[in-house]
């Protein structure tokens, strides 16, 4: 539709609004109330226009066909300055004294040509509220605009403020009143990040200096893959901000991207190497330390074979940076003894979702969620663990999509779900094929993509003949009505998505946990089809993902190329110049075994806090204690540090340039927005220089030159370059050349297996490695709270400890009170492995006969009670099924 | 501002769970009443009890008057301070009240109120629920005088009455062309085709066609429920006629909702009937039990295929909950803001999503009436483009005030002279007030003007419910200025900023000009403003403040004193 503004015709689509017309023709009219992520409100009034005659708002004025717009009416102007005044005219004085790039009031002032003199009279009452230690807020400067109120509401959906009071008096407050702290903000920074006028600021931004450069990069916690601007002054991080152009988070983030980049400046921050000598660990220069290790190792190898060597690569590290470790391993040392974290999370995504589409990655874009109207939501809990993902499921789910949750615990999202499946820990496999058999009997198959498109149905019928719901229900406890009712939602939405997590792969039959999810998305064609909603694992880490992706696997050359392709190994061959070993290497809890029998002597953890986060947590101290050698490259002085014999300083997100693949294969830049402290290197610098002590040259000097390589090894990654990421923005692997562009959904024309159709996978229930008896009654599973990360080791070293300073266990009221344990106090928790103390958090989060902590806190190491127990394809350890007992601390003692 | 998504969020959680948004007003007048005060407490209890977010419900407690009022336990009183009442006294009843109520032993709360509905027998307080009524008003609270409540004086001066004919006992028995209707085939169409053929208009002020709004209701798309509300929130001040219906006449105002849900293929009725009319709260709750026990309504009326039911639901203080999107935000338990429109309630917009009629009190009650006799028999009354009849109320500065039924297109001196009698007790009118405190005003000089929508509009008068409060010598303008920002200062929601603001700004012009501390450019301020808001402000209320502010300006003149 054509409309002319200020005498230029432009063209503007259908329902575009005036001030979206406005600026089609490279206008400009100010705003406050308006923001691109946001509903429009027409609250603040400021963007008058004059259209057809008459003043309007421009925000909330549909354009219509022949419109003719001013932006420079006298009368209209003259409203939208004096109303700027009138706005002025209520806040206190230091609002206009805030520099104009903190404040969206103060440039429309600059614009509209106000000060404050012309209404004066009663000022809005003010009020501070500091008891947030990122959510700042001054009711001095609230013009009731409600961007914070919309931001909460649309883009975070916590729906944490509102406005309070009526006419003059109307300021925006927190839950019921009270304090910010107190309120049930989750700290997504949204409305800090919206307020126009530093009402809502943050301690970065309430320091008036100004910041010196803004960096655009990709989130280090997560794998949701936020693009983050990083705001820097005097070389340190002021401030974090979500980048507003980003395809990926859309202008949003979450309280440990935002504002949890405090431990970057931590003062017990490893700055340079350490060396382990008469018991303790001593500071070293680079050169000791390189020769000290380069020493050991060659000593090691020449002794005991180079499969004696084992290294875990880093998920946080980045993708050059695992190629490079991998590369170190297989081309210098010689092994593939290499895994990295995914193998302890998502290796059975790996392992299912190749067997089911030959891919080994989520098989549909994050964007797709605008158009799902149906999601099965499976032992995920995004709101905490992926909150950007969690926010905008839920604000689909509020658009009217139905939400289908499996999930034992009652998460957030159980709240806004149309049916909530609570399974006993375990049994996914018999609720799954019991939503299979629904969907085959009530006839939502589809059944000329199943005839066209997959394999095995004959299998899975006969599989199913014993998963009835009523039996399902039995196994799982699950109601069969309950069952029923998802698998019809699921099986008529149109567009279904099946989202997924830990609470799937984390078993002993993970791997048949996600195949038997992907069956779902097979028979209903909802998968490798223009309309589906696909199969997507939702990764626990950053790069988790681009680990795997890059080869840091055992017995995966990068690119998922297997070590029995000779096509693929001749390539790398060729390109490497070396011979590459074909037999797979070391899983990470093989590796410890190998360590306890003598067969493993070296071991380089990258990045992880194996003593904390790996399963059997003494079983994993022996197993270092066994090593000749260990050697820990990290921020910290982790658990595992303080037992290895040298210790790396690294780099954190924050201070390196590279690339992430994040949860929908994305692959996106990062970028260095700081140095690293004292001595401390990126990952990329330590593994070449440890090449180099070697004697080995690796050929990648930099990590856009890995990266270069990387497209000349894998094909997949063959059109990915830092150039063209810089240039275009996220590219979805496979990208197979500099034309293609990229490939956000998975197997439209054919699935990637040998026959080119889906795998339907006919497999049974089966128990799982523990369960709960007389001795050890509960079942407890672990997981992840929102303000806290994997080992906690960055988060516990910012103000999001403030938000949540200690793990809590969660245990059922009715079982707190037959054990007559009340949240005052400390329980024991035993397993067959071990015992913590622990507090207690009583509620009905957690069914009877179940509990739940997360894994975050050294005082409460969830790991020393979870066992060996792995899945039987892959060895990822059953984290979500440890029989324990309960009881008042000293119980035992 | 109410956030479309915070609405849409309730609606999906209404339509899962029916977590009984619809509750939020009704639990937290409880709460108050069992308090004296809604604390964060109650706030958590109420929002963990329905299922909804904290901050949903706190913002509600604190936007709506009888939610806020007080903070004290024990005797609420009311006390209204309406156009009507302020005419009566200058407002000096209110002060009268207080001091009253200072020294007694259950001093409890006095508060300022916009209009009881008793202009005709003026000042008027609530205490607790109980009227008191007359200028006496501070003996009878004190209990010094014999409590004063008349019953609303009504009267046609046509002679074939609509909607007062059941009042006045000509026409049909209440029900009986709802009973016809609804058993017969195409019964639904009928009423559609006579309404539309009537020509009638809402009469809540906005003047829209009311079978147009039937018809994009019918039209709205999605097999969900439908809903009719009843727009019982009488705000404007001086009005008193749908107060009158509602507690006179329920039945008539049920069997006008039924026409009309039959008519847009509605399942379900509310009347929203604000809390400033206790009685006709009652009055409806037990007509429509009354309704339900005789099969008016229920499932499968009078053994029809049609299910239909109405409920009645309170309001909790706030003149614009009275517009049509206020009022469904108060309905699902939110605040009582406007919406940008579209979308339209009768589309998308309406109550939890569903297609929703919001009609006035006085257009309804005129429903049997048409569907008995014909949309063309009304459409033959009144003037060309306002047709039928119109109820206007007159404020007990007349020696005859009451409610009047009369033929859109009779000049207003026959309404204020032939029918009201003139001003009582010989005094002389200065102003009157016309539709409202969004309305206008006219001067004496100016009666003339005849009683219709467009004549009033070339005088840069609305209409609105038809309130006439006529002024007489003894308020001054400087009074009556601030009167006017005084009411556009407490009532207005909050959401824009012109009038947010500009009302504030307007009331301490308006405070300096009454305590003659005018400043230098306060005059240019005052035009400022007014145009300002007026051309700024988001909804009808900020922008309809200027023009009768204007109009008073115009009258009084010199008497207020703006230095310039």
């Amino acid at each position: 539709m054509k409309v002319e503004v200020d005498g230029h015709t432009v063209t503007v689509p259908e329902g575009a609004t005036l001030l979206e017309a406005v600026r089609a023709a490279g206008g400009a009219v100010p705003t406050l109330c308006n923001d691109d992520r946001l509903s429009p409100s027409g609250a603040c009034r400021i963007c008058l226009v004059c259209a057809e005659g008459r003043t309007v708002a421009a925000c909330v004025t549909p354009a219509a066909e022949g419109d003719r717009i001013r932006t420079d009416d006298p009368r209209s102007l003259a409203a939208a300055r004096r109303t700027l005044e009138l706005i002025v005219s209520e806040l206190s004085e230091h609002a206009l004294e805030l520099p104009p790039e903190r404040s969206e009031l103060v440039r429309a002032c600059e614009t509209l040509g106000v000060t404050r003199d012309n209404f004066r009279g009663e000022q809005i009452p003010g009020r501070r509220d500091d008891s947030h230690p990122y959510v700042k807020l001054d009711t001095d400067l609230c013009i009731a605009c409600g961007r914070c109120v919309r931001m909460c509401d649309e883009v975070q959906g916590t729906f944490a403020l509102e406005l309070v009071g009526r006419g003059f008096a109307t300021v925006v407050a927190p839950g019921s009143g009270g304090s910010w702290l107190e309120s049930d903000c989750v700290a997504c920074g949204g409305c800090v990040d919206s307020c126009p006028t530093g009402a809502l600021s943050e301690p970065g931004f309430l320091d008036l200096r100004p910041i010196e450069r803004v960096i655009v990069t990709t989130c280090g916690y997560c794998g949701v893959g936020c693009a983050l601007d990083v705001h820097v002054r005097e070389g340190e991080v002021a401030a974090v901000t979500p980048n507003h152009s980003s395809p990926t988070n859309r202008g949003h983030a979450c309280v440990k991207g935002r504002f949890a980049h405090g431990f970057v400046h931590s003062p017990d921050r490893l700055t340079t190497p350490l060396i382990r000598r008469g018991g303790d660990l001593e500071p070293a220069s680079w050169d000791e330390a390189l020769a000290f290790v380069a020493g050991r190792l060659l000593r090691i190898r020449e002794r005991h074979g180079p499969d004696s060597i084992a290294t875990i690569s880093s998920a946080r590290a980045t993708n050059e940076e695992n190629y490079l470790v991998q590369k170190l391993m297989r081309a210098v040392i010689g092994t593939n003894n290499v895994d990295n974290c995914s193998r302890l999370c998502h290796s059975p995504s790996a392992a299912g979702l190749t067997a089911s589409f030959g891919v080994s990655g989520g098989t549909n874009p994050f964007d797709d969620f605008d158009r799902v109207n149906c999601f099965l939501l499976a032992g995920a809990n995004p709101t905490e663990a992926h909150p950007v993902v969690g926010a905008r499921m839920k604000q689909r789910v509020i658009q009217g999509a139905s939400l289908v949750v499996v999930d034992p615990r009652r998460i957030e999202l159980a709240g806004y779900a149309d049916v909530h499946l609570r399974p006993r820990p375990g049994s996914n496999v018999a609720v799954f094929n019991g939503l299979a058999r629904v969907l085959l009997e009530e006839g939502f198959a589809d059944e000329t993509f199943l005839a066209e498109r997959a394999e095995e149905l004959d299998a899975l019928r006969d599989v199913l003949r014993d998963h009835s719901p009523e039996r399902v229900e039995e196994i799982s406890g699950v109601p069969a009505s309950e069952l029923r009712r998802a698998a019809r939602l699921y099986g008529s939405a149109g567009c279904a998505s099946i989202v997924y997590g830990l609470g799937i792969t984390e078993h002993s039959h993970g791997t048949d946990g996600v195949r038997t999810l992907a069956n779902l998305a097979v028979l209903t064609g909802q998968v490798g089809t223009d309309g589906g909603g696909g199969v997507n694992p939702l990764r626990g880490q950053n790069n988790v993902q681009g680990a795997s992706d890059m080869g840091a696997l055992p017995d995966y050359l990068p690119g998922y190329q297997r070590l029995t392709d000779d096509e693929a190994v001749a390539r790398v061959e060729r390109e490497w110049g070396v011979r590459l070993d074909r037999r797979p290497g070391l899983r990470i809890l093989d590796m410890f075994a190998a360590a306890l029998d003598g067969r493993l002597k070296a071991l380089w953890v990258i990045g992880e806090d194996i003593a904390q986060t790996d399963p059997n947590t003494h079983r994993v101290e022996a197993a270092i204690d066994a090593c000749e050698l260990v050697i820990s490259q990290d921020l910290f002085l982790s658990r595992t540090a303080r037992r290895a014999d040298v210790v790396f300083p690294a780099a954190s997100f924050l201070e390196k340039d590279g690339t992430f693949v994040n949860f929908d294969r994305r692959v996106q830049r990062v970028r260095r927005a700081v140095s690293p402290p004292g001595d401390a290197l990126p990952d990329f610098e330590i593994v070449n220089l440890m090449a180099g002590a070697l004697g080995a040259d690796l050929g990648c000097p930099t990590p856009d030159a890995a990266m270069d390589e990387i497209a000349r090894v894998a094909p997949d990654f063959g059109g990915i370059s830092h150039a063209r990421l810089d240039r275009v923005g996220p590219i979805h692997w496979p990208c197979r050349s500099a034309d293609d562009p990229g490939t956000p959904t998975l197997h439209l024309e054919r699935f990637a297996t040998a026959s080119g159709k889906a795998q339907l996978a006919a497999r049974g229930y089966l128990p799982p490695g523990e369960d709960s008896d007389a001795e050890y009654p509960f079942v407890l599973m672990t997981g992840r709270r929102l303000e806290h990360y994997n080992a906690g080791t960055m988060t516990r070293r910012t103000s999001n400890l403030d938000l949540l300073p200690q793990e809590r266990l969660e245990v059922n009221p009715a079982d707190a009170a037959r054990l007559g344990l009340s949240a005052a106090e400390r329980a024991e928790v035993t397993s067959r492995r071990g015992r913590i103390e622990v507090r207690l958090e009583v509620t009905e989060r957690v069914a009877p006969g179940q509990l739940f902590m997360a894994f975050h806190f050294p005082e409460a190491l969830a790991n020393v009670l979870t066992s060996d127990a792995c899945d039987d394809v892959t060895s990822c350890p059953e984290y979500k099924v440890t029989a324990v007992r309960l009881g008042p601390a000293g119980a035992t003692s | 501002m109410v956030s479309s998504t915070r609405r849409q969020a309730a609606i999906e959680l209404e339509r899962r769970y029916h977590r009984g948004a619809t509750e939020v007003l009704d639990r937290l007048r409880r709460a108050k009443a069992e308090r004296g005060r809604i604390a964060p407490e109650d706030v958590d209890r109420l929002a963990a009890e329905l299922g909804l977010p904290r901050a949903h419900v706190n913002g509600a407690a604190s936007f709506y008057s009888d939610l806020g009022f007080g903070r004290r336990r024990g005797r609420a009183v009311r006390v209204c301070d309406g156009a009507a009442c302020f005419a009566a006294t200058r407002g000096t009843h209110l002060q009268a009240v207080r001091d009253a109520a200072e020294g007694g032993e259950d001093a409890g709360s006095v508060e300022r109120v916009y209009c009881l509905g008793y202009c005709y027998a003026s000042p008027a307080a609530l205490d607790g629920e109980t009227p008191h009524v007359g200028i006496d008003l501070a003996e009878q609270l004190a209990g010094r005088a014999p409590r004063g409540d008349p019953p609303i004086p009504f009267a046609a001066a046509v002679e074939d009455p609509v909607a007062l004919s059941r009042l006045l006992g000509a026409g049909p028995a209440p029900w009986s062309v709802w009973e016809q209707v609804v058993s017969e085939l195409g019964g639904a169409e009928r009423v559609l085709r006579e309404v539309t053929r009537s020509g009638l208009r809402g009469r809540g002020g906005a003047g829209f066609p009311a079978a147009r709004k039937w018809e994009l209701a019918r039209a709205a798309p999605g097999v969900g429920p439908r809903y009719v509300v009843v727009n019982g929130d009488e705000g404007d001040p001086g009005s008193y006629a749908d107060r009158l219906l509602m507690e006179r006449d329920p039945h008539g105002v049920l069997e006008g909702t039924a026409l009309a849900a039959l008519a847009c293929g509605a399942d379900r009725g509310y009347v929203y009937v604000r809390s400033e009319y206790p009685a006709a709260r009652d009055a409806l709750r037990a007509a429509v039990l009354e309704a339900r026990a005789a099969g008016h309504l229920g499932p499968n009326v009078h053994g029809s295929r049609f299910d239909f039911d109405v409920e009645v639901f309170e309001g909790a203080g706030s003149y614009v909950a009275g517009e049509e999107t206020a009022l469904l935000h108060s309905m699902e338990g939110l605040r009582g803001g406007a919406a940008p429109r579209p979308p339209f309630p009768a589309g998308r917009g309406g109550l939890y999503g569903a297609p929703t009629v919001v009609n006035n009190v006085e257009t309804l009650s005129a429903l049997q009436w048409i569907v008995d006799r014909g949309g063309d028999a009304y459409a033959a009354r009144g003037t060309e483009r306002s047709h039928g009849t119109k109820l206007v109320c007159l404020n007990e500065a007349f020696a005859r005030p009451g409610v009047y039924e009369v033929d859109f297109g009779i000049p207003l001196e026959q309404v204020c002279v032939g029918l009201g009698g003139g001003l009582r007790d010989g005094r002389k009118l200065r102003a009157l007030q016309v539709g409202g405190p969004l309305g206008g005003f006219l001067a004496p000089e100016e009666l003339d003007t005849p009683l219709s929508i467009e004549a009033l509009a070339e005088r840069r008068v609305s209409l609105g419910h038809g309130s006439l409060v006529a002024f007489d010598e003894r308020v001054s303008g400087r009074e009556l200025l601030l009167h006017l920002w005084r009411f556009a200062d407490d009532e207005n929601c909050g959401t824009c900023s012109p009038c947010r603001v500009g009302s504030r700004r307007g009331l301490e012009i308006a405070e300096r000009i009454a305590a003659d501390q005018a400043e230098t450019g306060d005059a240019q301020r005052l035009d400022e403003l007014l145009e300002t808001m007026e051309q700024a402000s988001l909804c009808g209320f900020g922008q309809g403040v200027p023009a009768p502010v204007r109009g008073m300006l115009r009258i009084y003149g010199d008497d207020v004193g703006l230095r310039q």
